[in-house]
C-alpha cells in the first residue's frame, strides 16, 4: 500500500488536525501485511473512526477500488483534511462529522479501522482541556487507561459490524491490550495482537478482532 | 456526500428515536462528479443498501423515473439500471442542503460536502 500524499497540509492544519505519526504507519503497515485477508473478504463498506489527516482510509479507499470508504470524525477539520487527503490522492473518501459509529445503520462496516485517542489522561486533565476549545484534544485524550473511548467504541461494536467484519484497532500498552482481549471475548469476537512496535516513549500493538 | 452514503446514515441514536430512517434530505447545492462505471461495486453494494432509501434519493434528485418501486431481481444482468444507480449513488455529491430526522424534525446540516451530525449530550 503506498502512503498517501499529505503535502497539501500544512503546519496550520496540524494545529486542529493529528499529524501522522509512528502510530499512523503502524497501523498503515497492518493493514498493509493483511491485504489479501481484507480482499478475500470483498468489503462493500469500510469505516475508518476518527482519521485525522485521513491518510489511513485515503490508503484504504486506493486499494479497496470496490468498497465504499467512509470516515467519521468528532472534529470538523479532521473531516475537511480527510476529503482534502482523498482528492489530493485521486480517490474518494466521505467524512461525516459525528461522534463514532452513532449515525450509522446497523451491521453495514465490514472493515472498521480505528486508532484511537490513546494517551493516559487524568480526567482533571481532560476537563481543562476541553475548555482549551481546541479540537486536536479529542485526537489524543484518552482519559483514564486511555481507554475511554475504545470502551465507548467497544459497547457499539456488535451493533455496526457486518457479520463479516473485521476490525483493525490500535492500541497502547498502558491501554491493556490483553484485558482488551479478555473482553471482547465475552462481547463474542476473536481478537489476536496482530502487530505489535515499541516507537520512542510507547510500546503500540495492532488488534484484529472478528466475529466468533 | 454521496447519495449511497446518504444511504447509511440515521438518527435512531436521538433519545426516542425507533427508527430515525430514511433521513429527510434537501439538496440546495450539489456537484456531479463524473466517476468510472464498476458494475460490480454497485452489485456488490446493493445489498447492503436500504431500496427505500435508494428511492427517497433519487426523488429529491429528480431521478424518479430512473430508478424502479422495487429491486428487479436480476439486476446484475440489467446494465442500464446498473448505470443509473452508479450515477445516482457515486455521482450526485450534495455540497450544501440538511437531513432531517423523520421522527423528531431535528436537522443536520450539510456543509461543504460534510453532514454534521454531531449530537448534544441532552439528545441521546
Amino acid at each position: 500500500m503506498e502512503t498517501p500524499y499529505t503535502d497539501h497540509l500544512t503546519s496550520i492544519d496540524y494545529e486542529q488536525v493529528y499529524e501522522p505519526a509512528e502510530d499512523s504507519f503502524l497501523l498503515l503497515d497492518a493493514l498493509e501485511a493483511d491485504l489479501s485477508f481484507i480482499e478475500s473478504l470483498q468489503p462493500q463498506v469500510c469505516l475508518e473512526v476518527g482519521p485525522g489527516s485521513g491518510i489511513i482510509v485515503t490508503a484504504l479507499a486506493k486499494k479497496l477500488k470496490e468498497t465504499l470508504c467512509l470516515a467519521t470524525d468528532i472534529n470538523p477539520y479532521a473531516c475537511k483534511a480527510t476529503k482534502k487527503t482523498a482528492n489530493h490522492n485521486g480517490t474518494f473518501v466521505e467524512s461525516i462529522n459525528c461522534n463514532l459509529v452513532d449515525l450509522l445503520r446497523k451491521k453495514t462496516i465490514d472493515l472498521l479501522v480505528f486508532n484511537p485517542p490513546y494517551v493516559v489522561t487524568s480526567d482533571e486533565e481532560l476537563k481543562n482541556q476541553s475548555y482549551t476549545n481546541s479540537q486536536i484534544t479529542f485526537s489524543w485524550a484518552g482519559g483514564v487507561h486511555g481507554r475511554r473511548v475504545i470502551d465507548e467504541l467497544l459497547k457499539s461494536l456488535d451493533s455496526i459490524l457486518s457479520a463479516k467484519g473485521v476490525f483493525y484497532l490500535l492500541a497502547l500498552r498502558e491501554n491493556k491490550p490483553d484485558e482488551l482481549i479478555i473482553n471482547l471475548n465475552t462481547l463474542g469476537f476473536t481478537a489476536i495482537k496482530f502487530m505489535e512496535r515499541r516507537i520512542p516513549g510507547e510500546y503500540l500493538y495492532i488488534l484484529k478482532i472478528t466475529r466468533k | 456526500m454521496r447519495l449511497s452514503t446518504y444511504n447509511f446514515l440515521t438518527s435512531k441514536a436521538i433519545k426516542g428515536v425507533k427508527v430515525g430512517f430514511p433521513l429527510k434530505l434537501t439538496i440546495a447545492k450539489q456537484d456531479v462528479v463524473e466517476s468510472e462505471f464498476n458494475p460490480t461495486f454497485i452489485e456488490r453494494l446493493l445489498p447492503r443498501l436500504d431500496w427505500s432509501g435508494i428511492r427517497l434519493a433519487a426523488e429529491v434528485a429528480g431521478l424518479n423515473d430512473d430508478i424502479p418501486a422495487e429491486l428487479p431481481a436480476n439486476v446484475a444482468e440489467n446494465e442500464e439500471l446498473l448505470k443509473k444507480l452508479h450515477h445516482l449513488l457515486l455521482e450526485i455529491d450534495v455540497l450544501e442542503g440538511q437531513l432531517e430526522c423523520p421522527e423528531t424534525g431535528r436537522v443536520f446540516p450539510i456543509t461543504d460536502g460534510i453532514p454534521n451530525m454531531l449530537l448534544n449530550e441532552d439528545e441521546v
